[in-house]
């Protein structure tokens, strides 16, 4: 794995981060990590991987019992002002919407932040408006938040983080219960953010859409990263992905085999499902 | 949910809530100037017909939230109505109906139904998101805000909870005898007590992640022509106070 401070533009960086939990549960252990400017990055591994706890310590929400955790190259500060300083920058989506919204208004809920950045009544609106505009939801402003459909509460958990504007947002398994239709509005969300510049990084357990989406997949195990992959190259990862039991792509599976029947060029390196149609229909599968 | 779907979907969704206080405060300030039972109720229908005909609430709606005041009024009125009379020579207990009773029934009951109109007038027009920034405004503190705020919006989630574990509980026969459906309910009981502390505690971190440090903070709502709307609520309250007292 590369050294995350070989990196000028590492934007969040944990280097042998430990934490235990009260009850004695192993939260991080020894976590390394690099997050780069502007990268869309996945983590990926099994439930109690420790992500959820990884998330918590990026935003200064779990302090490091040992290592450190570095935010634009300077250790993170944990006094008042040092936390309310990394808040502002590293924004948390909760994966549960119902954990993160408390107030039964949409357009209050999406205020909280920005008024607690110490913004005024018409800034903090102006925030709201585009906030919600990003994310496909100003229509909702006036709404009833028990009234939004759970697509719609996460969309609105999101606005009411970008309204801070960050610089890194952190998704906790943003694509959990949602449907297909749904899970393609997210994406198309985070797509803009990124687009924006925002550095994106989210928990998933779904290797396909990693493989689809990210720059950069990191693969956690019992409270580590063991391997922080370019995701281009992840087909040929494979022992990587095996050994924290994950399998590789099923589109890299279907190209492989698609290139052994020289119906493919094995050069070819479909990402996605649509992209590996595309080419089966081009002149690339038509030379061979 | 009969009166929080029409505080979100009525045809002054979007008048200033402070007009709309004014209006309701002018109509409890009527029923309580009526000085005749006929008062009362004249100023009752009026805002009942400004809550139909106005704020376009549905009648059938509007019947289904008022039933159940009528009832306990009903039982009120009952007892007021009804007095119970000793007889010294007999010694026994009689139920009389006096006339002095009844012309109190008349009066409180009147009052009662103008005063429970000019309420869902406010309640069935306005919702508590709104209403709660009202009280924002008029410098309510900060602490009894914070607690309406987050009962509101937990009232959601708790009963959305509390459905999920008795369907759970019903799927696998929780409640098909007597005895297994206390023993369900002290489960559920027990369960939701777990889940109100780990839910308080993960909003507290879901707020600390949003920079928070103490105080909630939030967006005061803008209401177009909250200005003129407040002229015309309060023009439209005086003329039921003047009603009230005026009426003979």
């Amino acid at each position: 794995m590369k050294s995350p401070a070989d990196n000028t533009n590492t934007l969040l960086e944990l280097e042998n981060v430990t934490f235990r939990y009260p009850d004695g549960c192993v939260g991080l252990d020894g976590c390394s990590l690099a997050i780069h400017l502007g990268s869309r990055n996945v983590l990926i591994g099994a439930n109690g991987s420790g992500k959820t706890t990884l998330f918590q310590h990026a935003n200064g929400l779990l302090r490091p019992q040992s290592g450190l955790v570095r935010y634009a190259g300077a250790a993170v500060d944990y006094s008042r002002g040092g936390l309310r300083q990394l808040r502002s920058k590293v924004g948390l989506v909760f994966q549960n919407p119902d954990h993160q919204l408390f107030s039964a208004s949409v357009q209050e809920d999406v205020s909280f932040g920005p008024l607690n950045l110490g913004l005024g009544q018409e800034s903090a609106r102006e925030r709201v408006a585009a906030a919600l505009q990003a994310v496909g939801m100003a229509s909702f402003s006036d709404k009833a938040v028990h009234n939004l459909s759970f697509g719609q509460k996460k969309r609105v958990c999101i606005a009411g983080v970008l309204a801070m504007d960050p610089e890194l947002l952190v998704l906790d398994e943003p694509m959990a219960g949602l449907d297909h239709g749904m899970r393609k509005e997210l994406l198309a969300v985070l797509d803009e953010l990124n687009g924006r510049g925002i550095t994106l990084l989210l928990a998933t357990h779904d290797i396909d859409f990693a493989y689809r989406w990210a720059d950069r997949i990191h693969l956690m195990t019992g409270g580590r990263c063991v391997a922080s992959l370019d995701a281009a190259k992840l087909a040929d990862d494979g022992h990587a992905l095996s050994a924290v039991g994950l399998p590789l792509p099923a589109v890299v599976e279907l190209q492989r085999a698609l290139g052994a029947h020289g119906l493919l060029s094995d050069s070819a390196l479909p990402r996605s499902h649509s992209e590996l149609l595309a080419m089966l229909d081009g002149p690339t599968s038509q030379s061979h | 949910m009969l009166i929080e779907q029409s505080a979100y979907a009525n045809r002054w969704r979007k008048a200033s809530p402070a007009a709309k206080g004014i209006f309701a405060l002018g109509g409890f300030c009527a029923a309580f100037a009526a000085g005749a039972p006929a008062a009362a109720v004249v100023v009752a229908l009026l805002i009942a017909a400004a809550t139909l005909a106005g704020a376009g609430i549905p009648s059938g709606r509007y019947l289904r939230a008022v039933t159940p005041a009528f009832f306990f009024l009903g039982i009120s009125c009952l007892s007021l109505a009804f007095s119970l009379r000793l007889d010294d020579g007999t010694g026994e207990l009689s139920l009389a109906l006096t006339p002095s009773g009844m012309q109190k029934v008349a009066e409180v009951s009147a009052r009662s139904i103008a005063a429970l109109t000019a309420l869902l007038f406010l309640v069935l027009t306005t919702p508590l998101t709104d209403l709660i920034a009202l009280f924002r405004r008029l410098k309510t503190p900060e602490v009894l805000l914070e607690i309406m705020v987050l009962c509101y919006r937990m009232l959601f989630v708790l009963s959305a909870a509390v459905h999920d574990t008795l369907s759970a509980q019903s799927a696998r026969l929780g409640y098909a005898t007597p005895r297994l459906a206390i023993r369900s309910l002290g489960g559920l009981a027990a369960n939701l007590t777990l889940q109100v502390w780990q839910r308080a505690h993960a909003l507290h971190m879901a707020a600390q992640a949003r920079n928070n440090d103490g105080p909630l903070r939030f967006l005061e709502p803008v209401f177009a022509n909250s200005g003129r709307d407040a002229i015309i609520a309060t023009a439209a309250g005086s003329a039921l106070v003047a009603l009230a007292v005026g009426w003979s």
